[in-house]
């Protein structure tokens, strides 16, 4: 319904500003209620002297192929797949989608 | 004689990055419990054999490891480049796990290098190197490096377990890099593509391209993806096949993905027995990776999630100017780079998301990086 899609929207942007101190780690230990943990789970523990941000678990949820992120092993390689069976969502980022909307990028 | 100042720093997380790190901003490193607590303590063969492959390209480095491995000591030299080098990766990890610090850390050699590398060229879990040669050197470009000096031949191809491929690398030498901006990622225009077969049937190559085409012809009709079957002494010594897609978009810029199947790393363990008797059909990891794709084209940026690092490695290298990127989601390979960029290089980047279609727009200024021992001619 529409009382939503405005908390969705504000959620969203919150979990953003927060993208500094989830790389470089704030020195304020402000608690965000938006930031997920989910993901956080199947994290292994032999990379816990790292810092590590609450809201991380929302990037790791994507399926990456076997295992790419499961262990602190060393892994550039990081895939992202297309989970919508409709293509035509993403039409507009190639060149037969509609210009006009992909100049507003 | 001055006592030199180890930077302490533990675990084995990112250790090529560390390492390639310390050698640019000739930090010397002393690196703590690697592996400690696991059955096998210590440094993997690969990461031995990155270790080795920086001693040959180097000059005046000094390495140190104890009886078990889980103690590092690093004093990097001055990185020489030269020609006709060779190196074996062996077998444990991929010639890209090799590829992706040897392509910075050759650019701010003395002499040009070109190498002769040896081992896996196409798994699961490195870029191939035919992503390397799509998408990986072209990015160079935009750092203003000639790319007509920048030549990847694949002499021969090896899959895991046993490996076998080849191949030869040059890169040229910059004085320094340059800053850039570039944040426009444009529309994809174009989808390429390699797919090919060792030691198997040339039929794979042509089921995993129909599949993916099957996809891709519902958005774009400028579609090729191209064969190349090995067979005889250049299929190396595993069965196996993959496929490597990269859609070239109206501004440049090129987003990659690619898988390769077959019958896994050697020593590995008991989980994979069963999926060792048979491989996935080729038209399923066809479609796959064009979903792969489409999800990278989705996530907007000018580089897929696989190249964020070198990005932000590249931008932090660059003269003390401003950079500007933009990419999808970080990923957590990304961010280990940037704390690790920021731990070496003191750059810090800023970072803002762009919500309106979750991209994020990274600044930074570069550390003002220069060639020093380049040889001039």
């Amino acid at each position: 319904s529409k009382w939503k899609e405005s908390l969705l929207e504000r959620t969203i942007s919150r979990q953003h500003v927060n993208l500094m101190k989830h790389v470089y780690g704030g020195k304020s230990t402000q608690t965000s209620t938006t930031s997920r943990d989910e993901g956080d789970d199947d994290e292994e523990s032999d990379d816990d002297h790292f810092f590590r941000p609450k809201g991380e678990g929302n990037k790791n949820e994507s399926k990456a192929v076997d295992g790419a992120n499961a262990s602190s092993e060393d892994y550039s390689k990081f895939t992202n797949f297309f989970n919508d069976n409709n293509v035509e969502s993403i039409r507009d980022r190639f060149v037969t989608g509609d210009w006009s909307k992909a100049a507003l990028r | 004689m001055l006592k030199t100042k180890y930077k302490r720093l533990k675990g084995s997380q990112i250790l090529r990055q560390r390492l390639l790190l310390a050698t640019l901003s000739h930090t010397p490193v002393l690196i703590e419990d690697i592996r400690t607590d696991e059955t096998w303590p210590g440094l993997r063969p690969h990461e031995v054999s990155f270790l080795r492959l920086m001693e040959k390209i180097c000059d005046d480095s000094f390495i140190e490891i104890n009886e078990t491995g889980t103690k590092l000591k690093y004093k990097p030299g001055i990185v020489m480049g030269g020609r006709h080098l060779v190196h074996d990766c062996g077998t444990s990890r991929a010639i890209g796990y090799f590829l992706e610090p040897l392509i910075v850390l050759a650019l701010f050699g003395r002499k040009p290098l070109s190498i002769n590398l040896k081992g896996i060229t196409n798994d699961s879990k490195d870029p191939s190197v035919d992503t390397f040669k799509s998408t990986t050197l072209p990015m160079l470009k935009h750092f203003g490096v000639d790319l007509k000096d920048v030549v990847l031949k694949i002499e021969s191809r090896g899959v895991p377990p046993h490996g076998g491929g080849e191949v030869t690398l040059t890169l040229p030498t910059v004085k320094s890099l340059s800053a850039i901006s570039w944040t426009e990622e444009g529309m994809v225009k174009s989808i390429r593509g390699v797919s090919f077969s060792t030691r198997v049937s040339s039929q794979f190559e042509h089921a995993m391209i129909t599949s993916a085409r099957g996809v891709f012809n519902r958005l774009l009709p400028d579609v090729h993806i191209f064969t190349d079957h090995r067979k005889g002494p250049q299929a190396g010594n595993s069965p196996g096949f993959g496929i490597s897609l990269v859609a070239e978009t109206t501004k440049g810029c090129f987003i990659s993905a690619d898988t390769t199947v077959s019958y896994g790393h050697a020593g590995e363990s008991t989980e994979f027995e069963e999926e060792k008797k048979e491989l996935p059909p080729p038209e399923d990891i066809g479609e796959q990776m064009a979903y792969a794709l489409l999800g990278e084209i989705n996530q907007g940026g000018v580089v897929d999630s696989t190249h964020q690092g070198l990005l932000f490695l590249l931008c932090a290298l660059c003269p003390a100017d401003v950079s500007k990127v933009r990419v999808g989601k970080l990923t957590p390979y990304g961010i280990e780079t940037l704390r690790n960029i920021e731990d070496f290089l003191k750059v810090m980047f800023n970072i803002e998301a762009d919500p309106s279609n979750g991209t994020v727009v990274l600044k930074c200024v570069g550390s003002g990086m220069i060639n020093l021992s380049r040889k001039h001619s």
